[in-house]
């Protein structure tokens, strides 16, 4: 009954971390440096998760975890601004300027689906409370 | 059943022999089950301790991430609120059972000798 509240917040952890990056996707969506200064257009962050024992029964309910956050591997969008000052200098792209390749119209679907998933976890967990209090019927 | 009889089955199919042989043996363990219990391995003073000790540390979990929220530190709001509800549903949990354990003691204790 507890073990069950246990899963279902790891499952509110577990989306409110892909809401974080669904907003730093957001937030970046015209970011042309990284943390370290380099001209380097955002590329937008996939939060992946695994499942994990460490919250679970020992019959098989697992909890979920945040294995990883990837980065995207799609091509910036590349816009003709010759004056701006991180236009490329040389080669095919001289004159352009590299932009993050953020989908927006993606990453409010997400965003959607996490506040979703989120309100499910906590049914389930209002679920879990309702059946603790009913099981005190039994004695009381 | 005797053995005598299992062993004049001999002519029927080994698995349905396997299948008599099963039956009687958990018609023994039946009879096992039907004696009087023996002792338990643990009292029910140490039982009730131990979940009172559990309860308690639910408590002090909840106290902790309470003011690990309270405090800036790095806690998601949904795991301290899920520690609180926790330590609410086992102590009231705890609770009903002392209750019925005070109902019986009282009964007991309005036998007349």
């Amino acid at each position: 009954m507890l073990t069950a509240m246990d899963i279902s917040t790891s499952g509110l952890i577990a989306q409110r971390t892909r809401l974080d990056t669904i907003a730093s996707n957001i937030a970046n969506m015209s970011t042309l440096r990284d943390e370290n200064g380099e001209a380097q257009p955002y590329q937008s962050r996939h939060v992946i998760f695994q499942t994990t024992e460490d919250i679970g029964t020992s019959y098989g309910a697992v909890g979920v975890k945040v294995a990883s956050v990837e980065l995207d591997e799609n091509e910036p969008i590349y816009r003709w601004q010759p004056n701006h000052p991180l236009a490329i200098k040389a080669g095919e792209k001289k004159g352009y300027v590299a932009y993050p390749n953020i989908n927006l119209n993606q990453e409010f679907v997400d965003a959607l689906n996490a506040t979703r998933s989120y309100e499910a976890n906590i049914g389930a967990i209002e679920i879990s409370k309702d059946m603790g209090n009913q099981t005190l019927r039994i004695i009381a | 059943m005797n053995p005598l009889s299992l062993s004049s089955l001999g002519s029927l199919p080994p698995g349905m022999l396997q299948q008599l042989n099963q039956l009687t043996r958990q018609g023994l363990t039946t009879q096992e089950f039907m004696q009087p219990t023996k002792s338990p391995e643990t009292d029910f003073k140490s039982l009730i301790m131990e979940s009172i000790n559990q309860v308690n540390d639910m408590q002090q979990n909840a106290d902790v991430a309470i003011e690990t929220l309270m405090t800036g530190g790095d806690i998601n709001p949904a795991e301290v609120l899920t520690a609180i509800q926790k330590a609410d549903m086992s102590f009231r949990m705890m609770q009903q059972i002392r209750n019925k354990l005070m109902d019986a003691y009282r009964e007991i204790k309005e036998i007349r000798i």
